[in-house]
């Protein structure tokens, strides 16, 4: 089973986020920080992960550019999820080393729809 | 009484005071956990359900259960469900909005915003906003004097969010209120509001007021009022705000069209006060005319370091002829070692360009 890891300091998002995915067929890991994202990611790559980019002590955008520098882990598709709209943002989290960004408020069909997209890419 | 009996009396009051306090505070905690733990017990059935239907799920069973939830249920789970609806979009979104419309969440969101409890009339105000109720424009519109900051905060963007250009008056006047909202708060809910708010934000450029001014000019940069150039390069020209003269520039350079090259070049003369300068610097290269190559390469060797500095970066952005500009700037330093100007010019080429090149770097390393 395709495994997501999945890391939003915000619980509502995260229940929400992992519900559709599971709901999708996937097998969800659920984390609250940026760290815990980082430590899980590099002991058991998933397949593909979901970021939020704000999160206490350690942001996505940081654990983002931290997987692309792990031999392990650089190549794992990652989605950014944030609530930062603006040019500059999305500037910044692509060249952090993102697959895709989607700006909240978000649609969760969409949100698998990206996912699904993300990892035919990654398998061809 | 001997004083060392009142001593005694005294210290035994004080003991007798300190723990009732003691008990006080840890009987209020317990009994704020206890309430705690009773909420989660009563939404945790509630609340999967709301998950699947802010998962995008319109199932009419389980939306029609999500409706039916006993008043106490539904209120164990609201602070979730409030912060679900401003969250997703699309069809989860309609769907969770008639839940809340069919609990007739709009109705009491609108009685509690006069409620004396702040946290009560800001809940309100979310809900209102996140249910887009443009009916709620008028006291939304009020809340922005509210004398609680963060209510008005709360009030400016739930106007955002509902997006009426209604709105955009009344949230510009907010910025010179003794009860105002952070610049920065106003200008996201205006730019929420979108093109529909340009003739507002455009008659707002008279207003007697700078900060007004200032932060109309912005958003029209934000939301990409292409037809405002003509009135923000006037106001680039001649506004007697500083402040106001910056956002212009700004401004001019998001909206890039090629009439705001010759006010932005005219900015950037020495006389001209050097946070304009370097705004307008940094504009031209927003701009990307590759005819301000020539006046941006002047500006090197300012000696002002942030004219200087956006200069260097704005040739970066005009492509193979800014580089090519730099580059020969940083090759001046060699012919001509003694000239301060061409040395400082040459720094700052020098760095822009390194800049690019550690960029160039890091795109190579991140597949």
């Amino acid at each position: 089973m395709t495994a997501i890891l999945v890391a939003d300091d915000d619980m509502d998002i995260r229940d929400l986020v992992a519900f559709k995915l599971e709901q999708a067929g996937y097998d969800v890991v659920a984390v609250d920080n940026g760290l815990a994202a980082l430590t899980e990611a590099t002991q058991n790559p998933p397949d593909l992960v979901v970021l939020d980019v704000m999160m206490p002590g350690m942001s996505g955008i940081d654990v983002c550019r931290q997987l692309r520098q792990d031999a392990g882990t650089k190549a794992l598709p990652i989605i950014l999820l944030t609530a930062r709209a603006q040019e500059g943002d999305v500037e910044v989290g692509f060249g952090a080393g993102a697959d895709d960004y989607i700006v909240k408020p978000f649609s969760p069909r969409e949100l698998v729809s990206r996912v699904e997209a993300v990892l035919a890419r990654m398998r061809t | 009484m001997t004083l060392a009996g009142a001593a005694l009396v005294a210290l035994a009051v004080l003991l007798v005071v300190a723990l009732v306090f003691g008990g006080l505070i840890v009987g209020g905690r317990a009994v704020r956990r206890a309430r705690e733990a009773r909420r989660a017990k009563l939404a945790t059935p509630a609340r999967r359900l709301l998950l699947a239907i802010a998962a995008g799920d319109d199932d009419p069973e389980q939306v029609e259960a999500l409706v039916r939830l006993s008043d106490e249920v539904w209120q164990a789970v609201e602070p979730n469900a409030i912060a679900l609806l401003g969250k997703v979009r699309g069809e989860a979104h309609t769907t969770l909005v008639d839940v809340f419309e069919r609990r007739g969440a709009a109705w009491r969101a609108r009685s509690r915003l006069r409620r004396r409890d702040p946290v009560a009339r800001a809940q309100a105000a979310e809900v209102l906003g996140n249910l887009g109720r443009k009916d709620a424009l008028l006291p939304l519109c009020d809340l922005l004097g509210d004398p609680d900051p963060d209510v008005r905060v709360v009030a400016a963007r739930s106007l955002g969010r509902i997006g009426d250009a209604g709105a955009t008056q009344p949230l510009l006047a907010t910025l010179a209120s003794r009860r105002m909202v952070p610049q920065q708060v106003v200008a996201t809910a205006l730019t929420r509001l979108g093109t529909a708010a340009q003739g507002a934000l455009l008659a707002s450029l008279d207003d007697p007021r700078a900060p007004i001014r200032a932060t109309a000019a912005e958003v029209l940069g934000l939301i990409g009022a292409v037809g405002a150039t003509v009135r923000v390069e006037s106001a680039l020209r001649a506004d007697p705000s500083l402040d106001v003269r910056i956002s212009a520039a700004r401004t001019l350079g998001r909206l890039g069209t090629r009439t705001a090259l010759a006010p932005l070049l005219d900015s950037l003369e020495p006389d001209r006060p050097v946070a304009l300068r370097a705004e307008a610097a940094k504009a031209l290269g927003e701009l990307g005319a590759v005819t301000a190559a020539s006046a941006l390469t002047v500006l090197l060797s300012d000696i002002e370091y942030v004219v200087a500095h956006n200069a260097a970066r704005s040739l970066l952005r005009l492509g193979g002829a800014g580089r090519a500009a730099l580059t020969a700037a940083e090759h001046r330093a060699e012919t001509e070692p003694d000239d301060e100007r061409v040395l400082l010019g040459a720094a700052h080429a020098r760095e822009a360009l390194a800049a690019a090149e550690l960029d160039d770097h890091r795109r190579q390393l991140v597949p």
